[in-house]
């Protein structure tokens, strides 16, 4: 007889403010419920009030791991993004925020882990550590990642140049990454503004590309930011709404 | 007072006055020397911790029956999430959804005062997990998830669900308190008597710092005083006779020990060091209620046979005709 196989939820041991904190956080039941709720309204506001269209659904990947990257101008592209995954996925999507807006106090804690089921990245301090951490729960459980490669939102609307930091959990691995560019998020709510405009969201998803033969280096890690960048460019509309 | 029994406010009092006691103490052993740094800041952070657990368990007992009851149902959800959080039961969201039903409905029964509900609730509950498991359509594994729903639902749902149906007796919240603060003291009883007596271990490999002596002191010291606050409680009726009195104080030490023994089982079968962090200074709720567990039963059952129990209130209060 073989003896069972006990495993812990990742971070048991944290207090728990910190196991919300932690990339390797899972979700139980009541986060699961939660997290529905929240993407249940998100959809119907998004699809609402910004008439959100989707085009490219195709391109998705039938199931985890996968990547999605997109061009950066509001917070409300992460919630974009999640909601033109299917159903069945979207409870593996995690949206990869920044610590210092999302993390910063118990109650946007509370917010970003229970209803976004977002991970922290701190920007002061996202070293190799903090991307190995990312790239291991990307290879070793169904995981979606969402995020941005220019590292913050964009203040004039234009496209920033990638970090290197997506290459670092990407590079030499089998998960695709799925380029996307979002239109229309700028005019709707740009930095600084706090209410949105009801502008209308337009989403396209690009066809997965893989970097299981670049070398988990500097140089593979600039390749990976080129090639992204010309990837995600290619979906820009030419008349933006 | 507010329809509190006499003996209910005195236990609660006789609590406020023991955490009031408690700096003065620490400080008398820090300026004395008898404690160490290590030692004393998990004493401090120990002490924090009940000065927040103990108004949470009293005030709900006191405020009333529903209040018992909805904070006996909630404990026993936190411990389930705990225990499944630290097997990993809690990645199979069906069992887990199930159990957190099945707790919920046991609460809903014991609030109903619809004992028969409780009843039957155990039979399916079990039921409704070993079906629900198969929808995920995969044999490998299938006895592990179940086994661990079926356990987690038994001790934390209908298990620790008795005591909700404590407060459904006029005495009920005496009982609880009764019960909770010799519990409670037991464990120190058992660590006083083992620091003062103890040589022999009594279980080194589930929980290598109990001793035998520990053990018996606990028990000769809990019976005493749960015999003798049974006593006031029970005044009167059949249950005040020194051979009910005496058995319930043994129970209640007794069976509050196997369930601190359980859960160091629990333990080191996961190879965790606490099942939780919710507590500081005792670790995670299962730590510091695992005594209760068994305890709850046994008292409602004895006490049910001999005496009969939850007369005074209505039954099916809100699915009755």
């Amino acid at each position: 007889m073989d003896a069972w196989k006990y495993k812990p939820a990742a971070g048991q041991n944290l207090p728990p403010g910190d196991s919300m904190r932690s990339v390797q956080r899972e979700a139980g039941l009541v986060s699961t419920i939660t997290q529905a709720c929240w993407r249940t309204i998100v959809r119907l506001y998004l699809g609402g009030y910004h008439r959100l269209r989707v085009e490219g659904r195709e391109n998705l990947p039938l199931k985890p791991p996968f990547v999605m990257i997109a061009n950066h101008s509001s917070h409300l592209d992460a919630l974009t993004l999640a909601s033109a995954l299917p159903w069945r996925l979207r409870r593996y999507a995690f949206p990869i925020a920044a610590g210092d807006i999302f993390f910063q106090t118990p109650v946007s804690t509370w917010f970003s882990a229970m209803m976004l089921n977002a991970l922290p990245m701190w920007r002061k301090r996202c070293g190799s550590h903090a991307m190995q951490e990312l790239r291991d729960r990307l290879i070793g459980e169904p995981t979606i990642y969402i995020l941005f490669p220019e590292g913050t939102r964009t203040r004039d609307g234009k496209m920033g140049p990638f970090k290197p930091g997506l290459g670092m959990i990407v590079s030499g691995s089998n998960a695709p990454v799925i380029p996307c560019y979002l239109d229309g998020a700028f005019s709707a709510l740009p930095p600084g503004k706090k209410w949105p405009r009801p502008a209308t969201l337009r989403l396209r998803i690009g066809p997965p590309l893989t970097f299981a033969d670049v070398e988990n280096r500097r140089e593979g890690w600039q390749k990976i930011g080129d090639q992204l960048t010309s990837a995600v460019e290619v979906l820009r509309p030419e008349t933006p709404s | 007072m507010f329809g509190i029994p006499p003996i209910a406010l005195w236990i609660a009092a006789i609590i406020a006055m023991g955490l009031a006691f408690i700096p003065p103490m620490l400080l008398l052993l820090e300026k004395t020397g008898r404690v160490d740094d290590k030692l004393r800041v998990e004493l401090w952070k120990r002490y924090k911790s009940w000065l927040v657990l103990a108004p949470l368990m009293v005030l709900p007992l006191l405020a009333g029956r529903l209040w018992a009851i909805l904070g006996v149902g909630i404990l026993s959800l936190l411990c389930y999430r705990e225990f499944a959080r630290a097997t990993g039961l809690f990645r199979h969201r069906t069992i887990s959804a199930i159990v957190a039903l099945g707790i919920i409905l046991l609460t809903f029964a014991v609030a109903d005062n619809w004992y028969d509900f409780f009843v039957a609730l155990t039979s399916l509950g079990v039921s409704a997990l070993v079906i629900a498991a198969l929808l995920a359509d995969e044999p490998k594994g299938y006895i592990q998830r179940v086994g661990l729903g079926v356990f987690a639902f038994l001790l934390f749902g209908v298990c620790l669900g008795h005591f909700g149906y404590f407060a459904n007796d006029k005495r009920g919240q005496a009982f609880l308190l009764a019960i909770i603060f010799s519990v409670e003291l037991n464990d120190i009883f058992a660590y006083c008597s083992g620091k003062l007596f103890g040589r022999r271990k009594l279980a080194p490999q589930t929980s290598p710092n109990k001793t035998i002596a520990g053990a018996v002191g606990a028990l000769i010291l809990t019976t005493a005083l749960f015999a003798t606050l049974m006593h006031f409680i029970t005044a009167g009726t059949v249950i005040d006779r020194p051979i009910h009195l005496i058995t319930l104080g043994v129970l209640v030490s007794f069976t509050g020990q196997c369930g601190d023994l359980v859960m160091s089982s629990i333990k080191r079968d996961l190879g965790l060091k606490d099942l939780g962090t919710l507590l500081p200074g005792h670790g995670g709720l299962l730590d510091r209620f695992d005594s209760l567990i068994f305890v709850g039963p046994a008292v409602f059952h004895y006490l049910n046979y001999f005496a009969g129990f939850g007369f005074d209130t209505p039954t099916r209060i809100f699915t009755g005709p």
